[in-house]
This record gives structure tokens, C-alpha cells and sequence, in this order.
């Protein structure tokens, strides 16, 4: 029997591994459709899907007959399929606002890396100071356990480890004086489920 | 019934989403509005430095769309199903992507030249090729879920008049009459157009 959830996006981790990392850590099966990526223009393949899809964009969720778009829209969703998304109407809020907060800083970093040559340059300097800030909040916002809401695991940690360990690719020392925050990143690192996928997924360049 | 405070500008900003949710909803809230030079006392004791926040029950949340989406959950306005509240979801990311393009490649261009030529692929190309998808996710009723406002149609309606001031022209529905129909739903709410009415005049 096919899975219920079919989750399409070119074959990079990018805007679809918080969704695919939710999978996994839930234990839930779903179908992994990789578009291939052109690296420059777009692939033949892409050409094709573009003009179908809602809003011209990967990735995609498609669910009872139902496409959905905007890859935090469908993490909370998958999020919310898999008991991930906060106990409480309030826990749900908490986690929505510290995703809101990783896009932000998201965000802040693509726009140093697309753009103009003055654009670029001028986010660098704006994301000087505004990962440190980012990160010093989120600090106070991570209690102690390795959790931003409850006491168990959610999304906002699985979409913060998804950020952080980017990151950290480049940047080790990262999280050196944030202790909760390299607590949330352990704990999802050690949930059996994330940490099987991040040993079998395919290698992306990013 | 807890009691809402919503603290921001004294502006409509990153905040009049959540205003128009509650006008929607009939739901009361205290609506403070800071003076620039109150808000650095304030800042340190707020969850990441910005506004708006909304307290109730001793608890704060930040982040303009998530408080949105909470309010509107509590009165019913975010989605009657999962999957709508994923459609509510999708279209309001989408409406936020439409903000941040026009903030980061309009807004913040110091290039006169640059600006004028990115304004015009905004208007004549981005925006027309955005509302036809986001046309064929609206019903013809003029609801992006289900067949009642939610918070998607109230999210289309902010952001387009949020960005419509630093045009030329306001942004037209032209071609698009589920997204006029949209408008329509939005503005002739009751509460949304007491709202619009009485709200203070600002100039953001």
C-alpha cells in the first residue's frame, strides 16, 4: 500500500529536511520524491512540475487527494500528524513562534547569499549581529532539558537542530556558550529515528 | 475568559494582522501602543527583543504570525480541519514571502535606479503570476478554506494593503475575482469593518 504522505522536493535537504527529519523522528512512513535539481537553470523535470504546483514551489505534501505548499506549512502539518507539534493550544503557539524565529534568522542568511554584490555585503553585516542576538534568545527560550515547549520533544526542536547542524558544518564552535541550546541539539540527534535518517540519507550539497 | 494584551508601535505594521483577527472574532483585547522611547525598558523582558507580543495568563508570545494563528484558532477562524488549517497556513507563508520580496529587494534598494526597475518586475510580473495562483487556491465564493473567512483571506487582504501605500498605483485584482471576492469577505466582516473605521490613522 503506497504511504499516505508523498513529500516532493529536489534532492537537496534545504526547505524539505525539517519535514523529512519530523518523519523519521516520528517513525512514519512517507514517500521521499526528489525532483532533480539543476544547479543553474532549472531541470527538465522541474519545467514540467512548476506550472501544476500551487504556488511555483517546492516542496510539496500531497495527502488525501490535497497538495500543500510552503514548507513550514507543511511541517506543522506533519508535525501535527505525528503528535510533534505541542500538547497544548499554547505549546502549539510556543513552537510556532520559535520556527518563526528560525525563518527569520533563515532568511537573514539567504539574503547574504543571493542578491547583489551590496545587497550581500549589507546582509553580512546585518546577520553580524543578528545571529548572536538570535541565538543568546533562543538560549533563554530552551529550558534546561534540551526542549523549547513542554517536556518532550516538538518541531521547534527538530526545525532548530535542522538550522544549527547547517550551521555547524561550517561553524563547530556555534553553540560553544549556549548550553540549552546544545542541549536540543543532542537530544534530536539522539532520537533514534533522526539519527538513523541522517545516516542513510542521500549526500546533498546542501 | 483570559484577558488579551497586545503590545506594539503605534502603528498598523507586523501587527494588524492580529488586530483584524480579533476585530473578526468580536474578541476584546487591550490594544497598547508603544511610544519609541518606552520600548527600550520593555525589550529585555520580551521573548526575542521585538514586537508586537501578546500576554495572557501570564504567558508571552511573539512572532506577528504565530500569534495570528493562535488567536484565530481560538475563535475558530484558522481552518475547521487539519487540512484546512494547513491551507489557511500555506497561503499565509505565501502572503509573507510577497511581504519579505518586496522588503528585501524594493524596500531596502538604496539604488534609485535599481528600486524603480525592481518595483516594476514587482508589479508587472511577480505580483500578476503570484494572484493567479493564489486566484485557483481561492473559492469562487472567495475563501482560501472551506466556505468561511479565516485567517488566509484576512492575511491576503493584510498584506496587499500593506504593501499598496509604497506603490504607484495600488495593486490590482484585475482578472483575479476569487481575490476580489476574497477582499469583499474580508472588508464587510462586521467586526473587520467597524474596524476599519475606527482604527487609529497611522502612517505605517
Amino acid at each position: 500500500m503506497a504511504p499516505k504522505y508523498k513529500l516532493t522536493y529536489f534532492n537537496l535537504r534545504a526547505r524539505a529536511e525539517t519535514a523529512r527529519l519530523l518523519f523519521a523522528a516520528a517513525g512514519v512512513e512517507y514517500e521521499d520524491f526528489r525532483v532533480e535539481f539543476g544547479g543553474g537553470p532549472p531541470s527538465e523535470q522541474w519545467k514540467e512540475l512548476k506550472p501544476k504546483t500551487p504556488m511555483g514551489q517546492l516542496p510539496l505534501l500531497e495527502v488525501d487527494g490535497v497538495t500543500l505548499c510552503q514548507s513550514m506549512s507543511i511541517a506543522r502539518f506533519v508535525a501535527r500528524e505525528t503528535g510533534l507539534d505541542g500538547k497544548t493550544s499554547l505549546e502549539k503557539a510556543q513552537a510556532d513562534m520559535i520556527v518563526d524565529a528560525v525563518e527569520e534568522t533563515l532568511n537573514k542568511i539567504y539574503a547574504t547569499m543571493f542578491g547583489t554584490d551590496e545587497s550581500k555585503a549589507q546582509a553580512k553585516k546585518v546577520l553580524e549581529t543578528a545571529v548572536p542576538e538570535f541565538l543568546k534568545n533562543m538560549e533563554k527560550l530552551a529550558g534546561p532539558d534540551g526542549h523549547f515547549v513542554g517536556d518532550s520533544l516538538t518541531w521547534a526542536d527538530v526545525r532548530f537542530f535542522d538550522l544549527a547542524s547547517e550551521m555547524m558544518a561550517k561553524h563547530a564552535d556555534l553553540l560553544e556558550n549556549f548550553p540549552n541550546l546544545t542541549k536540543v541539539v543532542d537530544t534530536v540527534k539522539a532520537n533514534s529515528g533522526v539519527a538513523k535518517w541522517i545516516a542513510k540519507r542521500p549526500e546533498t550539497p546542501f | 475568559m483570559p484577558s488579551y494584551k497586545l503590545t506594539y508601535f503605534n502603528g498598523r505594521g507586523t501587527a494588524e494582522i492580529v488586530r483584524l483577527v480579533f476585530a473578526a472574532a468580536g474578541t476584546e483585547y487591550e490594544d497598547v501602543r508603544l511610544e519609541h522611547d518606552q520600548w527600550p525598558e520593555l525589550k529585555p523582558s520580551t521573548p526575542m527583543g521585538q514586537l508586537p507580543i501578546l500576554e495572557m495568563d501570564g504567558t508571552m508570545l511573539c512572532q506577528s504570525n504565530s500569534i495570528a494563528r493562535y488567536v484565530a484558532k481560538m475563535a475558530g477562524l484558522a481552518g475547521k480541519t487539519p487540512l484546512d488549517q494547513a491551507r489557511v497556513d500555506m497561503v499565509m507563508d505565501g502572503m509573507v514571502d510577497m511581504g519579505n520580496k518586496f522588503a528585501y529587494e524594493i524596500y531596502y534598494e538604496k539604488d534609485e535606479d535599481k528600486k524603480a526597475e525592481k518595483k516594476k518586475d514587482y508589479v508587472e510580473k511577480y505580483v500578476p503570476q503570484f494572484f493567479s495562483s493564489l486566484n485557483k487556491l481561492a473559492s469562487d465564493g472567495g475563501y482560501f478554506a472551506g466556505d468561511e473567512l479565516t485567517l488566509a483571506d484576512i492575511a491576503f487582504y493584510n498584506m496587499v494593503t500593506m504593501v499598496n501605500p509604497y506603490l504607484e498605483q495600488p495593486l490590482s485584482l484585475d482578472g483575479f475575482p476569487n481575490l476580489e471576492k476574497v477582499v469583499d469577505n474580508v472588508t464587510s466582516n462586521p467586526g473587520i469593518a467597524k474596524w476599519l473605521k475606527e482604527r487609529p490613522e497611522t502612517p505605517y
